[in-house]
């Protein structure tokens, strides 16, 4: 039972220090509605449809790329601080890792359907970037929570 | 599922975190299999036994509980 999917226990201190100033700058970026100008460019892109413009299937759009850069920075931080290995990663602190997955998709779902029930339009997107990320957040939560509780019951 | 670690571990006169390095496993494993929360693995259970020298259902024992 080798083959597990996960990273080294080294990168779970990488992951951190990527993670914690990447949720900040998209936050800050989100909040304040920040596009820098050096992040303007042409990029390409497929699916194209522009309010107001043209429906491609394949071409060139205007963008800012910053929420492009934070978005893919949380996503690999965040999953490398969820999928690396604990110091020593045993076959119980396997079946946390199983438990706590499980439970942040059941919560993750969860807040979606009910999302989707009771808000509409804009509001809606911003449930939907929020949720992008939310499944892996749940599950750090979840996991470090319940490590965390086993090494002080030993205490 | 009821186990003797704690008494095997007794006789052999080692500590969890001593017994958790000879099964490379935590010691937070080896303290959840003793207060029951944790049911070890075919491999674990088979490491723990040769370890203490004993057969595995000498450690390990069926409640009724597990055939429901």
């Amino acid at each position: 039972m080798k083959l597990n999917y996960l990273f080294p226990h080294k990168y779970k201190k990488v992951g951190w220090i990527i993670l914690i100033p990447s949720v900040i700058i998209g936050l800050i970026a989100m909040v304040g509605n920040l596009e820098p100008a050096f992040l303007d460019v042409e990029v390409p892109a497929v699916f194209i449809d522009e309010f107001f413009g043209e429906t491609k299937l394949i071409g060139f759009v205007h963008n800012n790329l910053l929420n492009e850069i934070t978005g893919l920075l949380i996503i690999i931080s965040a999953f490398l601080v969820a999928f690396s290995k604990e110091k020593q990663e045993d076959e119980f602190i396997s079946k946390i890792r199983l438990e706590s997955l499980v439970w942040a998709v059941y919560l993750n779902y969860a807040i979606l359907i009910i999302a989707l029930l009771f808000i509409y339009d804009m509001s809606f997107m911003w449930v939907i970037i929020f949720n992008m990320f939310t499944v892996l957040f749940f599950f750090i939560a979840r996991f470090n929570w319940e490590v965390s509780k086993l090494k002080k019951s030993l205490l | 599922m009821k186990n003797t670690i704690k008494v095997e571990r007794a006789k052999k006169n080692i500590t969890q975190a001593e017994l958790a390095a000879l099964a490379k496993v935590s010691r937070q494993t080896i303290n959840a299999m003793e207060l029951g929360k944790y049911v070890p693995s075919t491999v674990l259970s088979l490491r723990l036994a040769e370890i203490f020298e004993v057969e595995v259902s000498t450690i390990f024992s069926l409640e009724d509980s597990d055939w429901d």
